[in-house]
C-alpha cells in the first residue's frame, strides 16, 4: 500500500523490537519523583510524528483529559493506535492524527462515528492496518512478554490479513496439529498516556477495573505518562502490593483528579452518557458540527475543573460519583436512577 | 385474552436469543440486543449461566440498569476478577465459553460478517467501525450465533470485506483456514436460520410469529436454503416479557421500537 502521509520509518518503528529495547535502556534508571502538571508532561513526552497508543476502553478509565492537552497543543502527525480507540476521532478532526492502525472507533450502540467515517473516506487521514481487538491486544501482550511474535488463531480467513503489512499466516511448526496460524508481531508504540486510580511519585500504578491493554502498553511503549486520581504515599501501594505498573516504564506522573471525565472511571465517577450521545449522534455528523464541539469542550477549556463547570459543575458530578457507586454496588442503589434524558437528534 | 401487549420485533429477537442460551453455559456476551437475551436468559430459563465480556468483565452481579456499554461497571459489577483484554479472549480460544453474539452491517449465505467496509478500502463507500472483538470471538468461540436486521443489502451473497469469518467459501473452508468452532445461528427480525451441515450454506430453521418464507426471501440478497417443513417461533410467554419489559431493560434502551 501506498501512503499518503506515513513515511517507511513510521510504519516499521512500530514492530521494531530492537529499537525498542534501545530506547528502554536509555530511560532514567533513578528512582526519582516524577511528578509534574499536565502541560508540561504532554510538551516534554508527547512528539509530532509519535506513534500515540490508546489506553482503556475508549471512555473507560481513559485518560480523557490528558488527550484534550494534546488537542491544544496541536501535536501533528500522529500515528493512532489502540483496541479500541475512538477517541482517535477527534485528534483527526483537530488535524493531530494522519494515520491510524484501525480495531474499532465508535460507540458500540450509541451510533457509529460519522466524523471518522468522513475523513477517510475524504482521504483526511489513512488506515494503515486492520485489526481485531484481540489481535492487537495480542501484539502488545507479545512485547509486554518480550516475545517478538505471537501465534494466533484470530484474523484467519479474513480480508484484515490482505490490509494488514504486519502479520503473516504459516502452518504451525511446533506443536502436534501443524494447523494453520497468524503470526501477530510485538507492537511497541512510542507513547501512551494511562490514568488510574491511584499512583506514587515515582510511577507505580494501581488500576482498579478493568485492565485492558494498559499493563501490556507500559511495558511496550518507549515513553509512558501515568495520569491519577490520587497520588498516594508509597507505603501505602507497599502495603497492599497491588501496583499494576512498576515505576521504571513511567517518565512522567500528572496528578490528574477527574482525568477520565467525561468517560467512566472505575471507583471514582460514572461516564456523562449524554456528553458522549452528543458527540457521536450531534457532533460527528457534519464537519462543522465537529469543529463547534471541539472548540466548546476542548479548545475554548481550560482543564478539567473547567470542563465540569461547563457541564453543570458540582451537581453533575456528584451524581456521576452516586451512579459509580450504585453501578459498583458499593452504595444503596434502590434510592438511585438511572434515569436519563437519552441524546436523540430530530433529523436521525 | 392476555392483556400483555405481544412482543415488537426487537422483543422477538433479545427472545430469540436469549433461547440460543442453554442453562450452565459460559457466555460471551457483545453489546446491545445480546447483553438483552444474555440477561434475559438468566432471569428466565437459564439462571445458572456465566457471562463475560470484552472489557474482561467476569461473573458480574445483576445490575439495576441495563450496562450502557461492554465496559460498563455492570459488566464487573462485584466481579471475583476482571482480565486483561488478550486474556479474556484467550477464554474463547482454550474452550472456556460456550456460545457468543456477533452484530455486523453484512452477513453473507456463509454466515461470513463484514464491519470494516463498504465497497472496498481502495474504493470506498464508507468505512465502518472496524471488528473490536467481533474477529475475535466469531474466530474462537465453540459456537456464535449472528444477530443483526435483515434486509437484502445487509444480507449480500458475499460480504464486502470479510471482518469475522463463517463458513468462508463453504463446506470445510473455516476447518482448513485453522478456525475454531463456527456459527450455529443467525437470528433477525424475520426468524431464526441455521447453516446446511455439507454445504454451510444458511438454512431457514424457524420464522416469527406472521412471517413466512416469501418474506424472509424479499429480506435476503442471496437464495435461502428452505427445508421441507418451516417452524415457526412460538411467541413469548406473558411472563418472559414482562421481566424483559420490567426487569431487564426496564427503560427500553434495546427493546423499544424507534418512535414508539
Amino acid at each position: 500500500m501506498a501512503h499518503l502521509y506515513t513515511s517507511d520509518e513510521q510504519i516499521d518503528r512500530l514492530v521494531d523490537f530492537k529499537g525498542a529495547r534501545e530506547y528502554h535502556l536509555t530511560k532514567d534508571r533513578r528512582k526519582k519523583d516524577k511528578r509534574m502538571p499536565l502541560k508540561e508532561a504532554i510538551a516534554e513526552f508527547v512528539h509530532d510524528g509519535d506513534i500515540f497508543a490508546e489506553t482503556g476502553f475508549s471512555y473507560v478509565r481513559s485518560p480523557i483529559q490528558a488527550y484534550f492537552e494534546i488537542v491544544r497543543q496541536q501535536k501533528k502527525n500522529l500515528t493512532g493506535i489502540g483496541s479500541p480507540m475512538s477517541n482517535c476521532s477527534y485528534f483527526m478532526a483537530r488535524g493531530c492524527m494522519k494515520a491510524i492502525h484501525l480495531s474499532y472507533i465508535g460507540v458500540e450502540m450509541r451510533g457509529n462515528d460519522k466524523n471518522f467515517a468522513r475523513i477517510i473516506k475524504n482521504k483526511e487521514a489513512e488506515i494503515l492496518s486492520f485489526w481485531s481487538h484481540g489481535t492487537m491486544a495480542q501484539g502488545f501482550k507479545a512485547a509486554q512478554l518480550g516475545a517478538p511474535f505471537i501465534a494466533s488463531k484470530q484474523l484467519l480467513g479474513t480480508d484484515m490479513i490482505k490490509q494488514n503489512p504486519y502479520v503473516k499466516v504459516i502452518d504451525n511448526p511446533v506443536g502436534i496439529d501443524h494447523d494453520p496460524v497468524c503470526l501477530i508481531p510485538a507492537l511497541f508504540p512510542d507513547v501512551c498516556i494511562i490514568h488510574v486510580q491511584q499512583a506514587d511519585r515515582f510511577g507505580n500504578a494501581v488500576i482498579s477495573g478493568p485492565a485492558i491493554n494498559d499493563i501490556a502498553l507500559a511495558a511496550a511503549c518507549r515513553r509512558v505518562i501515568i495520569t491519577a486520581e490520587r497520588i498516594v504515599p508509597e507505603m501505602t501501594i507497599r502495603d497492599n502490593g497491588n501496583a499494576s505498573i512498576p515505576f521504571m516504564y513511567v517518565d512522567a506522573v500528572v496528578e490528574l483528579p477527574y482525568g477520565a471525565y467525561p468517560g467512566c472511571c472505575p471507583g471514582h465517577y460514572f461516564w456523562n452518557r449524554e456528553w458522549w450521545e452528543f458527540l457521536i449522534r450531534i457532533g460527528t455528523v457534519t464537519y462543522d458540527n465537529m469543529i463547534d464541539f471541539t472548540d466548546r469542550w476542548i479548545m475554548n477549556t481550560k482543564d478539567q475543573y473547567d470542563f465540569i463547570d461547563k457541564a453543570g459543575g458540582m451537581a453533575v458530578i456528584d451524581k456521576a460519583r452516586r451512579l459509580m457507586e450504585a453501578a459498583q454496588g458499593t452504595a444503596d442503589d434502590t434510592a438511585i436512577s438511572f434515569d436519563y434524558q437519552e441524546v436523540i437528534p430530530k433529523w436521525d | 385474552m392476555s392483556n400483555v401487549a405481544p412482543a415488537n420485533p426487537l422483543e422477538m429477537l433479545a427472545y430469540n436469543l436469549s433461547m440460543m442460551i442453554e442453562d450452565n453455559q459460559i457466555v460471551y456476551v457483545g453489546t446491545g440486543l445480546p447483553m438483552v437475551g444474555g440477561m434475559l436468559a438468566k432471569k428466565t430459563h437459564a439462571k445458572n449461566i456465566t457471562l463475560v465480556f470484552e472489557s474482561g468483565g467476569q461473573d458480574p452481579l445483576e445490575g439495576c440498569d441495563v450496562p450502557w456499554s461492554v465496559g460498563c461497571p455492570f459488566t464487573y459489577r462485584k466481579s471475583p476478577l476482571t482480565m486483561e483484554m488478550s486474556i479474556s479472549f484467550g477464554q474463547c480460544a482454550l474452550g472456556y465459553v460456550d456460545i457468543a453474539f456477533q452484530g455486523g452491517a453484512q452477513f453473507d449465505m456463509y454466515g461470513n460478517v463484514n464491519t470494516s467496509v463498504i465497497g472496498s478500502y481502495e474504493n470506498l463507500k464508507s468505512i465502518l467501525p472496524g471488528s473490536g472483538g467481533g474477529n475475535d470471538i466469531g474466530s474462537l468461540t465453540e459456537k456464535s450465533v449472528l444477530v443483526g436486521l435483515q434486509l437484502p443489502e445487509r444480507f449480500p451473497e458475499r460480504v464486502d470485506f470479510l471482518t469475522t469469518p463463517g463458513y468462508l467459501e463453504g463446506g470445510d473452508s473455516r476447518e482448513k483456514a485453522g478456525l475454531y468452532g463456527g456459527p450455529i445461528a443467525v437470528v433477525t427480525q424475520v426468524g431464526i436460520y441455521d447453516f446446511e451441515p455439507e454445504s454451510k450454506r444458511m438454512r431457514i430453521k424457524a420464522l416469527n410469529p406472521g412471517m413466512t418464507v416469501e418474506i424472509a426471501q424479499m429480506c435476503t440478497g442471496f437464495e435461502l436454503l428452505v427445508p421441507e417443513e418451516i417452524h415457526m417461533v412460538a411467541p413469548p410467554p406473558d411472563e418472559v416479557l414482562e421481566i424483559l419489559r420490567t426487569v431487564v431493560d426496564p427503560r427500553g434502551v434495546f427493546t423499544k421500537m424507534p418512535g414508539m
